[in-house]
């Protein structure tokens, strides 16, 4: 048994953490202690046991199954919480687009789709080229999100000219066209505003 | 997964002397390990990276319990470690040797410190912090499981 009071002290010898004069002191109580001097080899075979120990160890069974399974089911959540919020998206637009128009949002000042498709691209134009020179000034997180918008809503606008080319009288085509280049103005009004402010 | 399942079980075992609940931090930490995959920036191995992970969903699991249970091993009586040695044996067929058994049958907060520092090489001031108890805490609870190992194989 080792004496109470050298059981700190020989630990840290064994470890080698101890300053010289410390080491020397161990060496000294060592060399009149015969219990202390035979828990020396015994610590020393004890730690190189624990060092030799197999780092492996293989489970009972194999676990890979279940742990696919919980990595496919936390992405199959994500993606049910990102069609939530897809759907929550077109609920809100779908009841936008049924509110009266508000006087805060563009609308424009001419009737027919041509017409109206002219003027779009006009606003979008004069907001184009203020928000890429301050584009600068809005956060890299929030001009990657503006792009991001905006090139889905430019293959709405691109699939609903498409559309409006093979069926020119198809007035919820127009709608749609309408809607989306409306959307467009909004989100550059909005980024351009933001830059600026 | 293949390549690192058998060091991650094994630690996980050996931390928690529970083969079930090994298997279920193993589990557990592969899954957080994709999860946070993202984070790995290559400035260590990743077996290195996985097995600190590992030690932390190993703690982090059992703070939660703790504070589920409010149980806690503190006990020095080789009566009460003897009895946990048994239950340890019989539960862990992947545990054969003599060490083995005994570190399974060391109180928690022994074992765990044995583990990191002894057996897979963790400094006191790591220990620390991934245990979240002081350095001082760490030598005290490895130089008792050293003691508990000794008697328990002198026995």
């Amino acid at each position: 048994m080792i004496c109470p009071e050298m059981e700190v002290r020989l630990n840290e010898y064994v470890d080698d953490t101890l300053a010289a004069r410390e080491r020397a002191a161990v060496e000294a109580h060592l060399a009149g202690c015969a219990a202390c001097r035979a828990a020396v080899p015994e610590l020393r075979r004890l730690i190189a046991g624990a060092r030799a120990l197999p780092r492996s160890v293989e489970p009972r069974r194999d676990l890979w199954e279940e742990i696919a399974a919980r990595i496919v089911g936390r992405q199959r959540t994500f993606w049910r919480g990102a069609l939530a919020a897809a759907a929550m998206l077109t609920l809100v637009v779908g009841l936008y687009r049924l509110l009266p128009p508000s006087t805060a949002l563009y609308h424009p000042a001419v009737q027919g789709w041509a017409a109206v498709q002219a003027d779009y691209e006009q606003a979008t134009q004069e907001l184009s080229g203020p928000l890429a020179a301050q584009r600068c000034r809005l956060r890299p997180g929030t001009v990657a999100l503006v792009a991001r918008n905006l090139g889905v809503i430019d293959g709405a606008i691109r699939e609903s000219r498409a559309a409006l080319l093979r069926d020119p009288a198809n007035a919820e085509i127009e709608s749609l066209f309408a809607a989306a280049s409306r959307q467009k103005v909004e989100l550059l009004r909005w980024a351009t505003r933001v830059a600026a402010s | 997964y293949r390549e690192h399942v058998g060091r991650v079980y094994a630690l996980c075992l050996r931390l928690t002397a529970d083969a079930g609940r090994a298997e279920e931090l193993t589990q557990d930490a592969f899954v957080r390990a994709w999860q946070r995959l993202a984070s790995f920036r290559g400035e260590s191995a990743f077996g290195t990276w996985l097995y600190r992970l590992t030690v932390n969903v190993v703690f982090l699991s059992r703070r939660a319990e703790r504070r589920r249970v409010q149980r806690v091993f503190t006990s020095d009586d080789p009566a009460a470690l003897e009895q946990r040695g048994d239950r340890a044996a019989g539960l862990d067929r992947g545990l054969t040797l003599d060490l083995e058994q005994a570190i399974a049958a060391l109180p928690a907060g022994a074992r765990e410190v044995f583990v990191l520092h002894d057996v897979e090489g963790y400094r006191h001031a790591e220990i620390a912090e991934l245990t979240g108890i002081a350095v001082g805490t760490s030598k005290a609870q490895l130089f008792r499981a050293r003691r508990l190992l000794r008697e328990a194989l002198n026995r």
